[in-house]
């Protein structure tokens, strides 16, 4: 059999169907399913990097209709990239969530794994879709499983936190499709790269309010300050798994939204001006809101904000270093904040009130998990030699290349409030020894298993960061090479046998 | 009759478009002010379908061609190519209706939940999380 980018979406599509019939034959099959399905996933991404790497770009005609007619998916490097990030990370969530809860009861656990496999596949759809709006009829089916999975607990204010996820998500797709809308009106076609084409056609006035709607309904989901105000009631909110797939893959499918609408589609200049304001009012906005924070997992949703911040700095910089910056951020963020968030909901688990002053001294108990908790905090604030060290130095970097001296110096002040709150927490968890911990939720194997993968790997990128930046220097020309995509969709569209 | 309506629809074709794109702006409006202004979680829901229903008006009034025919081609319609209705639109608003659809459900669902444990359904009492 040939692998091609569709089984990407297929396959889940399938077995989402397929598993409460499965389920009739054997109850473990719709905690096992999944699991094949996102390792299934892996082998896709691995095949088609693969192939990436010697073609360049691979594009998979849908139905016989040809680009700027049918839908077409692109595989390039950076969506390749970013494709096999998320389906790692995938099975890595599902392998940390399989038996994370034995008590609670059949049913709700069935529509879990379903659910989670339909948001990591909308997010792979994003991603790897060239029709503008498949990427946001995938956006939607990233909005309605990510809403379902939020409100997913019964008796925490999940309901709550969904309501607002709901009504703000809602409004980002009015906003997205308002602004598909009047882009067909100008150019006519749905296709990103013949968009991209015809964009210089079209009048200033009318690209320029497009462009806002576009970047008002993708900042929503990118976290986008002041955009995201749903984000630490959802984080906070939802189950523990969850949580780390909304930080490893659902922000993840927002910023690629909103950098494939202004690289590509866009020839704007004021824009990267525009990520640079948004990208450091939402840092530090955020990074000071999580000092205050006495949830732990609030605490840690709006460090991810900051750090989503951080990233669309990076992209808003523009230049090679910066892009390149950027995917490694993004890179270091989905997998350091993974780990924080499993690590972290296990911690929780043992609190009374989810507070941080209810986990003091839990290292003895949980000393696997805090350790863990531990690299992920000292990653995630760039201390060497984690991997979090090398993308904020490539950052800074970008920044000095660019003379932005006042950008150095907002990013460096963040980082020692970054430090202060994360070193906060592992200093109570370590050193306060003002509570006993009687029966301690222990985490499963498969558990354990998870978060040392995410922890090693974020050993082994730290002392060397070679293994990726070979992918992600490749990733960021491609991503900046605007009229080499354009012309490989439009002009030399041969189906792949 | 048909001759008699599509002259009448001639005659005031530029007040009749006018009126549908009035309509669709009006309706995304209204659906704002719904969102933003009202307290209760159902008629919040309703706003939000008011808003789709305006982007979807939008959507058909663009693709519409005044005297325009169905894309295909058959016996009398030889010249469908020319004064064809552009169809993607359409296509794309029975997606759209059909994702609005769902959210709306998921929505509603909601704020049954909500209502269950609050007891209310004002948005400014339930506040149990911060805003």
């Amino acid at each position: 059999m040939v692998i091609t980018p569709i089984h990407y979406i297929v396959v889940p599509l399938i077995a989402a169907f397929a598993i409460p019939l499965l389920s009739k034959i054997h109850k473990e099959l719709f905690r096992i399913v999944p699991g094949i399905v996102m390792f299934y996933n892996i082998i896709i991404s691995f095949v088609l990097m693969k192939e990436v790497n010697e073609v360049g770009y691979i594009s998979e005609i849908i139905a016989g209709w040809e680009a700027p007619w049918g839908i077409n998916l692109m595989i390039t490097p950076f969506s390749g990239f970013l494709a096999s990030l998320i389906s790692v990370l995938g099975f890595l969530i599902w392998l940390y969530q399989y038996r994370f809860k034995k008590v609670i009861d059949v049913d709700e656990i069935k529509s879990y794994g379903i659910l989670q496999m339909m948001m990591i596949t909308g997010a792979i759809g994003i991603i790897i879709t060239g029709d503008i709006f498949n990427l946001f009829v995938f956006m939607e089916i990233v909005a309605i499983t990510a809403v379902s999975l939020t409100s997913f607990y019964r008796g925490r204010d999940g309901a709550e936190a969904g309501f607002k996820y709901l009504l703000i998500g809602g409004f980002a797709s009015a906003l997205i499709l308002l602004a598909i809308l009047i882009l067909y009106t100008q150019v006519g076609t749905l296709n990103m790269a013949e968009i991209a084409e015809k964009m210089h056609t079209i009048p200033l006035g009318i690209k320029s309010t497009i462009l806002i709607l576009f970047i008002v309904g993708f900042g929503i989901e990118a976290e986008m300050f002041p955009l995201n105000g749903w984000a630490p009631d959802a984080y906070s909110q939802a189950p523990g798994p969850t949580s780390a797939a909304f930080a490893g893959i659902v922000v993840k499918a927002g910023i690629y939204g909103l950098i494939r609408v202004i690289y590509t589609l866009f020839d704007i200049e004021g824009a990267f001006d525009f990520l640079i304001i948004a990208g450091l009012v939402t840092m530090i906005i955020a990074e000071f809101s999580a000092v205050k924070q006495k949830n732990l997992k609030r605490m840690l949703a709006y460090s991810s904000i900051g750090q989503m911040g951080l990233v669309l700095i990076a992209f808003g910089i523009g230049t090679k270093t910066a892009v390149f910056a950027a995917l490694f951020l993004m890179f270091n963020h989905a997998i350091i904040k993974s780990l924080l968030f499993m690590t972290g909901s296990i911690l929780m688990y043992n609190s009374k009130d989810k507070t941080i002053s209810s986990i003091h001294g839990i290292a003895k108990n949980l000393p696997f998990v805090s350790i863990m908790f531990a690299i992920g905090a000292f990653a995630i604030v760039g201390l060497p030699p984690f991997s979090g060290f090398w993308s904020k130095l490539y950052v800074l970097t970008a920044a000095a290349d660019k003379e932005m001296i006042m950008l150095i110096i907002a990013i460096l002040g963040v980082s020692i409030v970054e430090i202060v709150y994360y070193f906060r927490v592992v200093n109570k968890l370590y050193f306060a020894t003002d509570i006993e911990h009687l029966d301690i939720f222990k985490p499963s194997n498969n558990s354990l298993i998870a978060m040392g993968i995410l922890t090693i790997t974020i050993i082994v990128i730290g002392f060397y960061p070679d293994l990726i930046t070979g992918y992600l220097h490749n990733a960021a020309d491609i991503l900046l090479d605007r009229s080499s995509y354009i012309d490989f969709v439009l002009k030399a569209n041969v189906p792949i046998q | 009759m048909q001759e008699e309506f599509n002259e009448i629809f001639l005659k005031y074709h530029d007040i009749i478009s006018l009126g549908v794109y009035g309509t669709a702006i009006g309706l995304i409006l209204i659906g704002l002010y719904a969102v933003l202004m009202k307290k209760n979680l159902v008629k919040i829901v309703i706003g939000l379908t008011i808003i789709d229903a305006g982007i979807h008006l939008l959507f058909i009034g663009i693709g519409y061609i005044n005297g325009g025919t169905a894309p295909i081609f058959s016996p009398g319609y030889e010249d469908a190519a020319k004064r064809m209705v552009d169809p993607i639109p359409q296509a794309l608003v029975l997606t759209a209706i059909v994702i609005g659809f769902a959210v709306t459900a998921v929505a509603l669902s909601l704020v049954i939940r909500l209502y269950k444990h609050h007891h209310t359904a004002k948005i400014d009492q339930i506040k149990s999380l911060k805003w």
